[in-house]
């Protein structure tokens, strides 16, 4: 298992977020946590959420497939950003 | 223009180019169905929803068109769930409209509530409810060309029985084409530059290749190259069976020369394709020795079964149209083709006639493909007619072969027929059946008969579940359990039956009918025709790779396995 932590942009459309959260139980990804709030620009919402992936599976397979969902406009992985606020 | 909802979505439909709708009214429909009584657009009414989506399938791949199915709420919306699956597993392009019950009520278990955007998030590329009237024709607009755009799939389109109802003024979508992917140059060029020094190099071909109307681009690309050919499932007919760079079908039941062209390459050229499981056997031995280049318009295909060298993120059309401006020179391919060629030789496809002198399964389609040629649609069921239906069928267009190969739905071939046949009015359709498919869907012959949509049925009726028998015999010792069908004492007579349902019906039990009773069939053209052919209930598919075993283990007959045994 390999811990990721994913900052998505979404657009506020009904359906949107089920859409993601059924992503991750469709391919067997385990979220941790998750929040969601208003994102500052425009319609849209920004997604936090800590994953961990089966071992053999990518995250850029993940976030390729999360590019996929039409409402989702932008993921990043912040992995790297995290570990360096908490100072791993 | 002031209208309805209803009107707006009937008017959006028109606009963006719909020409049928296979449905089924109910509740929550019906307000679509008051304008659609006065529309240009054709409504086929089905006899089960699923044969709807079906039909939506089978007319999308024969016309490269977007299929539209309708159905009402709850029950209706539900029947559409597998059809929805087999889309999206495929990536066909159809746009499934669903009713739904009013706004005010979703969410109170009302009569004939289902959340069918939720229950189809897992299997729709996208999904709509909408809640404003105003708001159809650009949902319409936006739901064709989702479907249609990228990587095909199914979206939904759900409409509250209210918002249908509601007065609204039409405002005509916005059309948009979307701007296809701009191909990496580089890429191309790491491409052109593997396959230019590769010695083993073979063209490993998926249905995005149909998808993306490239069956063109590949055959300059393969000539200008002498590179082999290998077509999937889904990929059948995207390269011309008579072309002699073609090694045939890979895969569990492929040829042995093209699986042994995949297991050997030292590079594969992957296009449109998705290295699924039932091509590449046992993962981390498929094609041990081989570069790969992948070619997907999904960027989320590309590497996730087996990590690509040099992916390139494209429609395929596009790429082989840009490897074939780079790459000028023939690679000398001599001692691959003196390999390969020799496997051609030696491990032809081939078949036994059964023991107790009934009919060969493989006589029979071998005979309707020749009878019948190339110009005409076929489709299948799943199961082993299917696989035969792969294997003897000689392709030599794209949208010839219509089949469920991702979901493997039994019951597609009659709707999917169905389909293909409005839509290409002018060809022969045959759907090749099994006996147990046929009895799941075969409703939709009555829908054949009195909408004049003259389909053939060939029910290659060998008495049971015949590819769940032949696993039975392979790996449980030939216990039986619960795969025979009855078919072959009639229950039901399929003659009768077909009769029934308004279609002619044929029986042929013999090698010296087969001929005249295709062409009793072929003459027919008023009417669907049934023909039951009674074939031999132990026929088996081969070659075979066992499932979870390595491609390097195919056996070309039980017992017999070429590449195993080979020096290399
Ligand atoms: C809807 C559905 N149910 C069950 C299966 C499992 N299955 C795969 S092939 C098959 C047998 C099909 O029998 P038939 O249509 O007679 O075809 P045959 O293999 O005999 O040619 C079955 C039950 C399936 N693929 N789809
Ligand atoms: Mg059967």
């Amino acid at each position: 298992m390999t811990r990721h932590s994913l900052s998505l942009l979404l657009r506020n459309e009904p359906g949107a977020l089920a859409r993601i959260v059924v992503l991750f139980s469709s391919r067997g990804v385990d979220v941790e946590s998750l929040s969601l709030a208003p994102a500052e620009q425009g319609d849209l919402s920004r997604l936090d959420v800590v994953v961990e992936l089966q071992d053999g599976r990518t995250v850029h397979q993940l976030i390729k497939q999360l590019g996929r969902i039409v409402d989702v406009k932008n993921v990043v992985d912040r992995t790297h950003d995290e570990a360096l606020e908490l100072g791993a | 223009m002031d209208t309805t909802g209803a009107g707006a979505l009937i008017k959006a439909l028109e606009d963006v180019g719909c020409e049928v709708i296979f449905g089924m009214p109910g509740g929550a429909i019906l307000p679509a169905y008051d304008p659609l009584f006065d529309s240009k657009i054709r409504h086929v009414l089905v006899r089960h929803e699923q044969g709807a989506g079906h039909a939506a399938q089978g007319y999308a791949q024969a016309t490269g068109r977007v299929g539209v199915c309708m159905a009402t709420s709850g029950p209706g919306a539900t029947n559409l769930v597998t059809p929805l699956a087999d889309a999206y597993m495929d990536s066909v392009p159809i746009v499934a409209i669903t009713g739904q019950v009013a706004k005010s009520v979703i969410g109170t278990d009302a009569f004939q509530e289902a959340d069918i955007r939720s229950i189809t998030l897992p299997i729709t590329k996208h999904s709509y409810q909408v809640h404003d009237p105003a708001d159809i024709p650009r949902v319409i607009a936006e739901a064709f060309q989702l479907a249609a755009s990228g990587r095909p799939g199914p979206v939904l389109v759900d409409l509250p029985k209210d918002v249908l109802a509601t007065a609204t003024t039409y405002t005509p979508p916005k059309i948009t084409v979307p701007a296809r992917p701009v191909l990496s140059p580089v890429q191309i060029r790491n491409a052109a530059q593997l396959i230019g020094s590769s010695k083993r190099p073979v063209f490993y071909v998926g249905g995005g290749v149909i998808r993306s109307g490239a069956a063109g681009e590949l055959q300059k690309l393969a000539e200008k190259t002498g590179i082999p050919v290998v077509t999937t499932l889904m990929a059948r007919g995207a390269f011309p069976d008579s072309h002699p760079l073609h090694l045939g079908m890979p895969g569990m039941h492929g040829t042995v020369p093209a699986v042994a062209a995949l297991q050997r390459a030292d590079l594969l050229i992957a296009l449109g394709t998705r290295f699924d499981d039932r091509v590449t056997g046992l993962l981390p031995e498929f094609a041990p020795h081989a570069a790969v280049i992948h070619a997907d318009i999904d960027p989320a295909e590309i590497s996730k079964n087996r990590k690509a060298d040099v992916g390139i993120v494209g429609d395929c059309r596009d790429v082989m149209a840009a490897l074939s401006a780079v790459i000028t020179r023939k690679t000398d391919l001599t001692d691959w083709w003196n390999y390969l060629g020799g496997l051609l030789t030696t491990y032809p496809l081939g078949y036994d006639w059964p023991a107790d002198g009934m009919l060969a399964p493989q006589y029979v389609i071998e005979r309707i493909s020749k009878l019948t040629g190339p110009e005409a649609i076929y489709t299948a069921g799943v199961g082993q007619h299917q696989m035969w239906a792969a294997q003897y069928v000689r392709y030599e267009r794209p949208g010839s072969f219509i089949n469920s190969g991702g979901a493997g739905t039994m019951g597609f071939a009659v709707p999917a027929a169905m389909g293909a046949q409005t839509g290409a009015p002018g060809r022969t359709v045959w759907a090749i059946d099994g006996d147990g498919c046929f009895q799941m869907t075969n409703q939709e012959l009555a829908t054949c008969a009195a909408e004049g949509i003259p389909i053939k049925v060939a029910i290659i009726n060998n008495g049971n579940l015949g590819m769940v028998r032949q696993w039975q015999t392979l790996f449980y010792e030939g216990r039986y359990s619960n795969t025979r069908l009855g078919t072959h004492n009639r229950h039901p007579d399929f003659v009768k039956l077909a009769d029934a349902l308004g279609c002619v019906g044929l029986r042929c039990e013999s090698k010296s009918e087969v001929d005249g009773t295709i062409l009793e069939a072929m003459a027919v053209h008023d009417r669907p025709v049934v023909v039951d052919f009674v074939v031999g209930q132990d026929a088996q598919v081969w070659p075979m790779v066992a499932a979870g075993t390595g491609n390097d283990e195919i056996m070309a007959a039980r017992g017999i396995r070429p590449l195993f045994d080979e020096e290399v």
